[in-house]
């Protein structure tokens, strides 16, 4: 049993939040990093002295997945099984930690209360994955053998707990070049912050005026951590991966020293310095890449920065260096215009909300604009719930000002007073970013009138539905209402709102300063622009891009991307999450509009992309989608609620190999029901990655109810033998979590196949691959 | 105002009015669970969908507001398919029995949780009513029946099952002990007349019935004695000669004709039989080839061939018992007599004859040892009492015995939505397997009982509660599959519902929420 809570902070958070009802998420959310969960007896008392009920704070704090109501081990171990990460293996790394922790079964704790293991739907840091976050340091690449390694590395860094070193630190003006680096949240988790700590240290001992520049998400999240080493005047050098050790010497290449013999209180590393810094063939040298490089180019050569304008070059809070570059001009301008002169701007663009519908944008700005209402709001959708999908925490992350520009364009259009960020709690550093923004923009006095805040999400994909994400903000359970109303007719407080997706307002700005007709000039006859996708999975070089519309599927997979990674055949592209479907090879040559990736039987959806090759297995991507829309379900519509779930078991028992006939009808049948008659957007689009790989791969299905998994990913299908090209280096045998494997050194080695668990380490580890799977 | 179509028929409603009251203006009824007038629409259920306009889109009709010019159709195949498909689905998650196992497991399909419950509270003469609802024997099937109900008995699950059967026979013994043996009220009579071939138990229980309906019943038996094969098989010690009688002289008391010692066949051929009376029902037990023909009907297989009526394929001539199926099990035979009644009385009405209608009855099947625990709570903890030799229960013993009882049939099985819509829409209530809620009961209240398992999420009473102003009140605890009704910080529902707790069990669409006593 617990002891007594403490609930002194209970009465301080209430105080400074207040006693109103729509506080409920951010108390909840104050109560849970304070306690480490939610004990009945603050909640209690947070209804004993607010407005909030007994029945609203039961309903709400278990509606959403951020709230524990038992109290977690030391350290939360948050394993990433977004799309990305679930075709790496992400399911046999939670298991891992499972097994590796000893957690007992239906608990995620381990015994000694250390580590809880939860899932989380995506970190968004699909290039990295699998990725896992323990507190608040991310794991990339994860595999079940290196679980122990990372634990161990997690509890050495919290003896250690180094003093971190704010970013902001510039010696002086005698600046002699600039070394920008990304902080984006992709970067950071690949070391990025390690690395400006050390380019901080070298230049301090080094005494070298460079200023070290923190810019935004640059795309390449394949390369990270990225350097730019920027040389008034001079050629720009850019180096890809790159670890803290490797700091100096770059510093050293491309600056002169100034104190280094003052500074330096080891002789031989001095003498290192040197060497680096002078001879030809430096070591260097390897990291590296030039823009003018075939791949490099490959990657950024079709990209069109609208909404990612300025990509890597501008510090996403330095609002001076914003608006130095244009930033409000497109605002300022929209003070001289009436609202109906922006409309038809907009309208000229062609633009459609980027949030997955395709609404166009101009309409829902006109319904706003003559609503019958004098009280309007308007709101910005960043609860980007996808797995798979980034778009939004990089825009947040890397262009807060640009997407408050756009939304305060908007506001002046529907002349709303009040504008809300809905941030998904996922991104704290989207949330910190913009927080920050937001408080400049107010001491520039920038917004006029106009009041913003930030709502942060507490773990909930239906709240990226808009009718459910009003009622979070409302401080409702996150459920979807039917429309019409629409939230322009009624939306907060039965008020008319303006909602749009993060994108839709981050490519405002450059429509309103170049005009409607150059936006236009972009993309398709009804898909104008671009549109940033996340693009990961089994690709080579994943990223955040931006596309003109129109580009076909192949020109983003092979040449964007590089084709696949491992060498294996390109298989299909999951377009559109959870939401979205699955676009066969064979159609690569359809273009990225609303209409063709509609038609192919996927959607536009809010952008993510995750590239599949031929190891992975189509009806088990379609289980993983089912698993995540049926588990974020909110449980309103029978369809959604039951049917999703009745949806989920066939194909549950198809992967499980307990298919049998008729499975594949009764699966389209259920889900052209939930479909054509779900009560919101999650339900009615949740069927589309079953009905879409039925329709591709439905020779998959018919090989599971036969009992076999042609990818050879399904484990209850699947066994996992030792061929004759074994040299009995016993790798294996090391490596194998569960002792299916005898070490005989120089023997053919077995799998003992009752043991066997399938995570499919012995076959990542084996040198002469000679590791079968069937 | 605006106009609009449903099935194609043009009706005018005022801006804002919604679907489903636009239906009503022109009598459509649209089936509704979760809707409830003076609550906010949840749309939860969507057994309300319509279709609507050339796209089809499907809308639950309880919240959508009638467009100028929408085209809206109730009745057609996809609209129909979709509230199959919602009540399918409903009851796949649903963990709850209609009626008692006890009930299905009955070949006369007695309602054995009711009667019960009439001992329980000592109602002798409710007791005795209910069971001749559907048994017309029961002291002497009280004392031979193998009690097929006792098998499916949910309390063998916790320790022994519930003595139906001495139960039955107690209040059957207590009635015939009385001054006043219980006689039913017979409809009018219809001026038709139907011949009742073997006074076994199919025959008695046929003419009992038939009787009741208001015919006029006359049973032929060759023999000088009434009841046919329960004379002499069981043997005096199990079912004594003069309960036997007692039970058949109630079922003449009541107005059934006996002729004895003719042979049809023989001494009347069966065609004069089918002239002379409107119908003929033939329960002449176990028979052979040459016997049947004899009488005047083909056997096949293992007796006389009917449909699943009775009937003899185009003819006024009804058939049950042994002679169509040979089981030799009392309880069947009688079972038989009394459906084949109610598919003569649809003959004789000029209806359609189908037999009696199948009731909808979802099925929880095997429970989770934590289940059947859930219980307990409205059963008394004793033993199974035991009886020596052939003896019967004594009054007290038969309170006792009925208060194991654990009540497992529903408390709202004839108000239940839910049930109603699924017998309307012919659905399977099993076409869906997979994890479903827990059965799960909560009896502290004292006016209501809850229980979980059948709640369909539609949260009217959460709305009820709190517009009663209810301190605690009910809400929605969880998400998605797992969201559940509930008190918060659970609370019993005894603390969540002081004011409004009758309203949200009248409001309540299915048996979640039922009242303790029915009103």
């Amino acid at each position: 049993m617990m002891g007594e809570v403490d609930l002194t902070f209970v009465d301080e958070m209430v105080g400074r939040v207040g006693r109103t009802a729509d506080k409920v998420l951010e108390i909840l959310q104050g109560l849970q990093s304070h306690y480490g969960y939610l004990p009945r007896e603050a909640l209690e008392r947070v209804c004993a002295t607010t407005e909030i009920t007994p029945a609203s704070i039961a309903g709400i704090s278990t509606f959403y997945d951020q709230f524990r109501h038992s109290p977690a081990g030391k350290h939360i171990i948050r394993v990433c099984v977004g799309t990305a990460c679930h075709v790496k293996g992400a399911e046999q790394v939670y298991d891992a930690f499972h097994r590796h922790l000893k957690i007992p079964a239906g608990g995620d704790t381990d015994p000694e209360g250390i580590f809880t293991v939860e899932k989380v739907a995506c970190l968004g840091c699909c290039t990295l994955a699998p990725a896992v976050q323990i507190g608040e340091i991310t794991y990339g690449h994860l595999t079940p053998d290196r679980v122990a390694g990372v634990l161990e590395d997690f509890l050495r860094h919290q003896e250690a707990a180094p003093a971190r070193r704010g970013a902001e630190a510039v010696e002086d003006g005698q600046v002699e070049g600039e070394l920008r680096i990304g902080l984006g949240s992709c970067c950071i988790a690949r070391g990025s912050g390690r690395l400006n700590e050390a380019l901080h240290n070298a230049i301090e001992e080094t005494g070298i005026k460079a200023a070290v520049k923190r810019v935004g998400c640059v795309g390449m999240c394949h390369q990270t951590p990225l350097l730019e080493v920027v040389l008034p005047g001079r050629k720009t050098f850019l180096y890809a991966r790159v670890e803290p050790e490797d700091a100096r010497p770059i510093i050293l290449r491309h600056f002169k020293a100034h104190g280094i013999a003052r500074k330096v209180s080891n002789a031989v590393s001095g003498v290192l310095d040197e060497v680096l810094a002078g001879g030809d063939g430096d070591p260097v040298v390897r990291y590296s890449i030039d823009v003018r490089d075939r791949p490099v180019a490959d990657f950024l050569g079709k990209q069109k920065h609208i909404a990612t304008e300025h990509c890597g070059v501008i510090d996403p809070v330095d609002i001076d260096e914003y608006i130095g570059k244009g930033g409000f001009e497109a605002l300022a301008k929209c003070r001289e215009l009436e609202p109906r002169q922006i409309i038809g701007e907009v309208e000229r663009s062609g633009l459609r909300g980027r949030g997955g519908a395709g609404y166009p944008t101009h309409l829902k700005w006109a319904a706003v604009n003559r609503a019958a209402d004098d009280t309007r709001y308007v709101v910005c959708n960043g609860d980007e719930g996808d797995p798979g999908a980034f778009m939004d925490r990089m825009l947040m992350e890397s262009y807060p000002y640009r997407i408050i520009e756009g939304l305060a364009i908007a506001a002046r259009v529907v002349a709303a007073r009040c504008g809300y960020f809905y941030i998904r709690a996922e991104y704290p550093l989207a949330i910190k970013r913009m927080t920050t923004a937001i408080e400049r923009c107010r001491e520039r006095g920038l917004l006029g009138e106009l009041e913003l805040q930030i709502v942060a999400g507490a773990g909930a994909f239906v709240c990226g539905e808009e009718t459910a994400l009003l009622a979070s903000i409302m401080g409702e359970r996150g459920m979807p209402r039917l429309r019409p109303p629409y939230p322009a007719v009624k939306g907060l407080w039965g008020r008319p709102t303006l909602i749009n997706n993060v994108e839709t307002y981050a490519l405002v700005p450059w429509i309103i300063r170049n005009g409607g007709a150059a936006f236009a000039e972009l993309g398709m006859a009804t898909s104008k622009g671009t549109k940033v996708f996340a693009l990961a999975g089994k690709v080579a070089r994943g990223g955040l891009i931006e596309v003109p519309m129109g580009i076909s599927i192949r020109e983003v997979v092979e040449e964007i991307g590089g084709g696949i990674g491992s060498g294996l055949r390109f298989k299909a592209v999951q377009v559109g999450g959870p939401s979205g479907g699955c676009v066969p090879a064979k159609l690569g040559h359809i273009a990225v509009d609303y209409e063709s990736l509609t038609a192919a039987g996927a959607i536009m959806g809010s952008g993510g992309l995750v590239v599949l090759d031929e190891s992975d297995c189509m009806v088990d991507i379609s289980r993983y989608f089912l698993e995540f829309t049926q588990n974020q379900s909110c449980g309103k519509c029978t369809f959604c609620r039951v049917g999703t779930r009745r949806m989920l078991d066939i194909l549950e028992r198809l992967c499980g190999g307990a298919g049998k006939k008729g499975d594949i009808e009764e699966l389209q049948h259920l889900a052209m029901m939930v479909k054509q008659s779900s009560l919101c957007g999650l339900g009615k689009t949740a069927p589309n990655p079953v009905l879409s790989t039925i329709e591709h791969f439905r020779d998959e299905y018919e090989a599971h109810i036969a009992g076999r998994c042609p990818a050879g990913k399904c484990r209850a299908l699947i066994r996992y033998s030792v061929t004759d090209e074994c040299i009995g280096c016993t790798l294996c045998a090391q490596h194998c979590p569960v002792d299916a494997i005898e070490m005989r050194p120089y023997e053919k080695h077995e799998i003992d196949v009752e043991k066997c668990i399938r995570c499919d380490t012995c076959r990542k580890v084996c040198p002469e691959k000679a590791i079968r799977v069937e | 105002m605006v106009r609009l179509t449903i099935d194609g028929r043009a009706v005018e409603v005022a801006a804002g009015t919604t679907i489903l009251d636009a239906a009503r203006k022109l009598g459509i009824v649209i089936p509704t669970m979760c809707f409830l007038e003076g609550c906010s629409p949840s749309t939860s259920c969507m057994i309300c969908v319509v279709s609507v306009g050339a796209s089809g889109k499907m809308v639950p009709a309880c919240a959508t507001v009638c467009e100028e010019g929408m085209e809206v159709r109730n009745d057609c195949a996809e609209v129909r398919a979709a509230r199959v498909t919602a009540l399918e689905l409903l009851l796949s998650d649903h963990a709850g029995d209609c009626v008692g196992p006890c009930e299905v497991g009955c070949p006369a399909k007695m309602n054995i949780p009711e009667m019960i419950r009439r001992i329980v509270a000592g109602d002798m003469a409710g007791a005795i009513a209910v069971v001749k609802e559907d048994i017309a024997l029961p002291a002497v099937l009280g004392r031979i029946c193998p009690a097929p109900c006792e098998k499916v008995c949910r309390r063998n699950q916790l320790d022994e099952a519930v003595s139906i059967c001495l139960l039955k026979r107690y209040a059957a013994d207590a009635d015939l002990a009385g001054g006043t043996p219980y006689l039913p009220s017979c409809a009018a009579a219809k001026g038709k007349s139907v011949a009742i071939v073997g006074a076994g138990p199919a025959g008695l229980a046929a003419a009992y019935y038939l009787t009741r309906r208001g015919y006029a019943c006359t049973i032929f038996d060759e023999r000088d004695k009434a009841g046919g094969s329960l004379r002499d098989g069981p043997g005096e010690d199990r079912l004594p000669h003069a309960v036997l009688d007692a039970e058949i002289a109630q079922i003449v008391r009541l107005g059934v004709t006996l002729k004895l010692n003719v042979r049809v066949g023989r001494d009347v051929s069966l065609d004069s039989l089918r002239g002379s009376f409107d119908g003929v029902f033939a329960a002449i037990g176990k028979t052979t080839a040459e016997a049947a023909t004899e009488f005047g009907l083909k056997v096949t297989g293992k007796g006389v061939a009917v449909d699943g009526a009775y009937r003899v394929a185009g003819s006024n001539v009804f058939a049950g018992g042994d002679v169509i199926r040979n089981r030799q099990l009392a309880v069947r035979s009688a079972a038989d007599g009394k459906e084949a009644a109610e598919a003569i009385d649809q003959y004789l009405s000029g209806a359609e004859v189908t037999g009696p209608e199948k009731a909808f009855n979802t099925r929880i099947g095997q429970l989770e040892p934590s289940e059947v625990e859930a219980f307990r709570q409205c059963a008394s903890n004793a033993a199974r009492q035991r009886v020596e030799g052939q003896a019967g229960l004594e009054r007290a013993a038969a309170v006792a015995e009925a208060g194991r009882c654990l009540h497992c049939d529903c408390r709202k099985a004839d108000a239940c939505k839910l049930r109603e819509y699924s017998q309307a829409y012919g659905v399977r209530a099993a076409r869906y397997k997979g994890p479903r809620r827990p059965f799960r009961q909560e009896s502290g209240h004292p006016e209501v009982i809850y229980e979980s398992g059948k709640c369909i999420d539609c949260g009217l009473c959460v709305q009820i509660a709190a517009a009663a102003g209810e301190k605690l009140g009910l809400t929605f605890i969880g998400r998605g599959f797992n969201v559940r009704v509930a008190a918060p910080f659970d609370a019993p529902i005894a603390d969540a519902l002081k004011t409004a707790a009758r309203r949200c069990a009248q409001a309540c669409p299915t048996g979640a929420l039922s009242l303790k006593k029915p009103v």
